[in-house]
């Protein structure tokens, strides 16, 4: 298999220009900026299937023709590196060992959408990425691939790294620009999309980082030859994170279109120890959790979504027979309980509400009416708020409600009956 | 009010920025590089140097986790309890340094030298359980390792 | 422009009105926390969810633009059924506080549970406990964090109306604290109308705390007096537990809607200031030292007058009428003492220094009705003339309506005036310094039991209504100048104020075409 976004991991001093440049290091740059047309640019990525790798999956070039070029205002590009949706670790692998990858991405990526400045914004925690990244972003302007004229063409672009400052829900696209305006990590009232009313007010496009950091590849090699190296309507590789119970946990590039059974077996090891599957997060923590006999799935965003779960951001965790699925459940409905930004009233509410909930099962001092009302609740929240943190929330925790609805009922105290209360 | 020389020092990050107000979490950060804390007199400060009301200074700081309104000890254990981590065993993790520093997450040693924090993921699942320490990223946590950093910043 | 249909009625709005905003046009109440038509859209409740054809998701109908054909069900079962959802969202970390709290009777929770709630609850876990309750936040209001629902009304209200900025929402999640600035106060001068915004009884107002349970309270429309903007208000009273509140009626002062002249709001210094309509009234005409009737009290000005009319002395007669007066006062101040008495000496302009104002409701003209008393009294003389003449001996009768002239002029002015002057009659409602140089005093219904009119600082003409009847043996302006003209063989013949409205009316040219229907309780502008 041919490697994409993990072609200079391991490679000594991955992350400075003179490495980038022994590859092919900004020449997609200077084709996209000296041959192609910015909407020839878009065309090309559309063409690709690259499809959105932050966790929604929105085809990429799609996203970029929303850009409405006749609107005067400037545009932005805002790269997403929140990486917080729980499982999930890709993202700072580029951000420290391939930054150039992602610099590159951003210019082609500016050049299509009409954009001469990009922000990246990256989590708080993650101070190396912040520190390579920004060393980068130096070399980049000093050998100007970045700033005036880059390149001898025309183009100006700049690039500013932006930190978080710990807040899951930013990266939530407009909670992101919320929190890049200075503001608290609030997620907008939608419509307008950020490709009309984005960051300050302007056209903005918000894309992944490794979603961007396949776009230099993608001018290089041609969208025909990435649309190939997937499955239908989801083109490329991806990296995919695993981690629990595997025996090498870590990120895999892979195809997508690749099934769960062959990353969790043939790549990470499989299960330690000598225990066997119990259940798999296949995309994050917002991912509905599968069964054992679920693992033959194609992990494409479509696939994924027709069992009733979701690609996401690609983040795998894994947990064999030892684990307590009701103790599970409660580890994701605490995480959802102090992440909700708590701005609208059903998730404020109703995912602390969910937590104590589930906790007071777990510790075994639940009533019957305590697990038959609780399936309502935690549909209750998902539909009804302003972003889909709720939606979240009421598909990840119900899915282990649903799924092991017998490990529940075991924890409830007393004679388990189907009363309504 | 920021001494003017403070003023430059803030405003080669603010200039990066359309907006003032965008430069709000960056500023925080460099302030609390320096002081460890964010203190009301630098919401104030914060407040007239970018013209934003202080009480949505306050909000930004109270909002975000990363922003410390007492000083933390000399070394932060920041555990982190989501799922991955959870799995491989950071309840035990968190159990062992409860025990040996006698503090609740959320509280400090009375002798300043450490804090406790139980976080959300850390995206490091790869090394389960995994902790941010200061500001290391320190993985495969057990209760030898959380022996070994707390005796060597005894 | 956009044609809906909203539950099966049509309706035809400008384009970018809310779904909202179509509903309450058309009388169909959509329930709502957070939305307020006065301040920008936050959309973070979700109770106005309503069903929208051919939308998959219910939308929330106070940020969701109206479009042409649009077909909204606010009352279908989908919707009815996301309202309980909401509702028991918002009630599982709620105090059930309603036996101690003010809100209640008032309450949106209390309203709409009884209307779209009535489930049964599925609590079983203890509500989270927030850091302040019962906690003073300032000179005039109240904060229960537990109580509130974070709809941050009061937040939009600080930054967007007063831009005073005092209150935020801090940390996240169901461990949200609304609170103000720690160690700030909120203390600007419109601070009471937080207490209005809130739903719930998370900010009450300090002054009605504990006072009276809302459902006792009668409502009255009226216009505010302090100054000139003449902000619409409601009169709140309670007139059938005198041994609960010690013998005063009014309980409190709410802002009216009046969208062209103080929109929702009200300055705190309008609001809280009501008390003076139940204290320290002038009760009894009073003729010296001794309580007299009002035959007595009008014979005694009958007697001092007369002579000057008949030997054509009326100019030693000065009347300091008042801009605190209704423009139906005014008239009958004019008919009688500018024309039946022509000669007197009649003014109402005070050498008064301008009292604060500010760019939003304060004006600095601390009277209701000066447009009126220019229009319908065109004073000749001036007030400072009238005292300087009352001091050297010029003026036999002074008669002042309602101006502490001690505050304005000094005792010893007033000490003088008493001493040359031959009848000093001091006509108003509160008891003051003046009173007690005064010969004569009589007692003079406040606004709140008045039926009349007042004219702004905008030329607009505005109705006031009584709230009940005047105390103890007060009596309207014009009633009493109607009692002295008719002692003098010139009776004005008005039972109801309507009637000296309808003379004004035909009258004066600005005030021409207008009458009480008319103004009904929006008001009308002069005439230029």
């Amino acid at each position: 298999m041919e490697k994409i976004v993990t072609r200079h991991f391991g490679q000594p001093n991955s992350h400075r220009l003179e490495n980038y440049l022994k590859d092919n290091g900004y020449e997609a740059a200077r084709k996209a900026l000296t041959q192609m047309t910015p909407a020839a640019v878009i065309d090309e990525v559309k063409k690709s299937n690259l499809r959105g790798l932050g966790g929604a999956g929105f085809p990429t070039g799609t996203k970029w023709s929303f850009i409405p070029q006749a609107n005067p205002k400037p545009k932005y590009l805002v790269i997403n590196g929140d990486e917080g949706e729980p499982g999930t670790f890709k993202d700072k692998y580029i951000l420290e060992q391939d930054p150039h990858a992602l610099l590159e991405g951003i210019i082609i990526t500016c050049y299509a959408i009409g954009s001469h400045k990009a922000y990246v914004y990256i989590r708080g925690e993650y101070l190396k990425s912040l520190q390579i990244l920004q060393a980068a972003v130096d070399e980049a302007y000093k050998a100007n691939y970045l700033g005036r004229g880059i390149m001898g063409t025309g183009f100006d672009i700049d690039v500013v790294v932006h930190p978080g400052a710990g807040a899951y829900i930013c990266g939530e696209e407009t909670a992101l620009l919320e929190s890049l305006e200075g503001k608290k990590g609030f997620p907008r009232l939608k419509p307008p999309f950020p490709a009309v009313v984005g960051l300050f007010g302007c056209p903005t496009v918000i894309n992944n980082v490794e979603t961007i950091s396949c776009i230099a590849p993608i001018i290089n090699k041609g969208a025909d030859w990435y649309a190939k190296l997937g499955c239908e309507k989801n083109g490329g590789n991806r990296l995919f994170c695993i981690s629990g119970h595997v025996v090498k946990p870590g990120i895999y590039e892979l195809p997508n279109g690749i099934t769960l059974r062959e990353i969790i077996y043939d790549h990470a090891g499989g299960i330690p120890n000598g225990r066997k599957l119990k259940a798999v997060i296949p995309g994050g923590i917002s991912a509905p959790i599968l069964t054992p006999d679920q693992i033959d799935v194609k992990m494409d965003f479509d696939s994924l979504k027709a069992i009733g779960s979701m690609a996401g951001s690609g983040g795998i965790i894994v947990m064999d027979d030892t684990t307590d699925m009701v103790w599970a459940a409660m580890v994701a409905a605490r995480f959802f309980a102090h992440e909700s930004c708590g701005q609208c009233s059903p998730c404020r509410e109703g995912s602390g509400w969910v937590y104590r909930n589930v906790k007071r099962i777990y510790q075994g001092q639940a009533k019957p009416h305590d697990l038959n009302n609780l399936p309502g609740i935690v549909n209750n929240i998902g539909g009804n708020t302003i972003c889909a943190f709720g939606d979240a929330v009421s598909m990840s925790v119900g899915s282990y409600v649903t799924k092991f609805r017998s490990e529940f009922e075991a924890k409830i105290k007393g004679e388990y009956a189907e009363s309504k209360h | 009010m920021f001494s003017a020389e403070f003023k430059q020092e803030l405003d080669k990050i603010t200039n990066k920025y359309e907006q003032k107000r965008a430069a709000l979490l960056p500023l925080l950060h460099h302030v609390q590089e320096k002081e460890g804390l964010i203190t009301p007199q630098t919401e104030a400060d914060l407040a007239e140097y970018l013209g934003v009301p202080v009480v949505h200074i306050h909000e930004v700081v109270s909002f975000y986790h990363l922003f410390h309104q007492k000083k933390m000890g000399k070394y932060h254990f920041s555990i982190c309890q989501t799922t991955a981590c959870a799995l491989c065993g950071a309840e035990g993790v968190i159990e062992h340094i409860e025990q040996r520093l006698k503090i609740r997450p959320g509280e400090t040693t009375p002798d300043g030298k450490f804090s406790l924090s139980v976080v959300e993921c850390l995206g490091a699942c790869e090394i389960a359980p995994v902790m941010q320490g200061n500001k290391d990223y320190v993985g495969c946590l057990n209760k030898k390792k959380v022996d070994e950093i707390i005796d060597k910043n005894s | 422009m956009p044609n809906l249909s909203i539950d099966g009625k049509q309706i035809e709005v400008p384009a970018g009105t809310t779904i909202i905003q179509a509903a309450d046009k058309l009388g169909i109440s959509i329930p709502r926390y957070c939305y307020h038509p006065a301040l920008p859209v936050s959309g973070n409740c979700r109770i106005c969810m309503v069903e929208v054809e051919k939308q998959p998701k219910l939308q929330i109908a106070c940020y969701t633009p109206v479009a042409d054909g649009m077909v909204v069900k606010t009352n279908s079962p989908k919707v009815l059924e996301v309202r309980k959802t909401v509702l028991e969202f918002l009630l599982v970390n709620h105090p059930v506080d309603c036996p101690v709290c003010d809100q209640a009777g008032e309450c949106k929770l209390q309203d709409y549970y009884m209307e779209h709630g009535q489930y049964d609850s599925r609590l079983s876990d203890v509500k989270v406990k927030k850091e302040k309750k019962a906690f003073s936040i300032g000179p005039t209001v109240m904060l229960d964090q537990e109580r509130c629902i974070l709809c941050t009304r009061c937040v939009r209200f600080a930054d967007n109306i007063t831009k005073t900025s005092e209150f935020g929402v801090f940390s996240r999640g169901d461990h949200s604290q609304l609170d103000i600035y720690p160690g700030k106060q909120l203390d600007n001068a419109y601070s009471g109308n937080v207490v209005d915004i809130c739903p719930v009884g998370a900010l009450t107002d300090k002054d009605f705390r504990f006072k009276c349970r809302v459902w006792y309270l009668s409502q009255t429309k009226s216009v505010c007096p302090g100054c000139s903007m003449g902000c619409n208000i409601t009169v709140e009273w309670d007139k059938m537990r005198p041994h609960v509140h010690k013998n005063a009626r009014v309980m409190r002062l709410k802002p009216r809607l009046n969208q062209d002249v103080n929109q929702y709001w009200i300055c705190d210094k309008g609001r809280y200031n009501y008390r003076f309509i139940d204290e320290n009234r002038i009760q009894h005409p009073q003729f010296k030292d001794n309580l007299i009737t009002w035959d007595e009290a009008v014979g005694v000005i009958a007697r001092a007058i007369k002579p000057l009319q008949d030997s054509n002395q009326t100019n030693r007669i000065g009347v300091i009428a008042s801009a605190q007066l209704t423009n139906e006062d005014l008239f009958a101040v004019r008919k009688f003492f500018k024309e039946t008495l022509k000669g007197a000496q009649v003014d109402f302009r005070m050498p008064e220094n301008p009292g604060d104002s500010d760019n939003f409701l304060i004006k600095a003209d601390k009277n209701p009705n000066t447009a009126g008393a220019l229009n319908i009294l065109q004073a000749d003389a001036q007030v400072e003339q009238i005292v300087q003449k009352a001091v050297k001996g010029e003026i036999d009768v002074l008669y002042v309506f309602g101006h502490d002239l001690v505050k304005i002029f000094s005792k010893e002015t007033v000490a003088q005036i008493a001493k040359k002057v031959k009848l000093f009659v001091y006509q108003g409602s509160n008891i003051n310094e003046t009173c007690g140089y005064a010969h004569l005093n009589l007692p003079s219904s406040v606004y709140a039991e008045k039926e009349g009119t007042f004219t702004n600082c905008q030329q607009k003409v505005q109705r006031i209504w009584p709230a009940f009847l005047p105390l103890a043996e007060a009596k309207s302006d014009w009633q009493i100048i109607s009692l002295l003209s008719a002692e003098l063989g010139a009776p004005l013949a008005y039972h109801h104020a309507q009637e000296i409205f309808k003379d004004i009316a035909a009258n004066l040219a600005p005030f021409s075409e207008m009458t009480y229907e008319k103004i009904a309780d929006k008001g009308m502008v002069l005439k230029a």
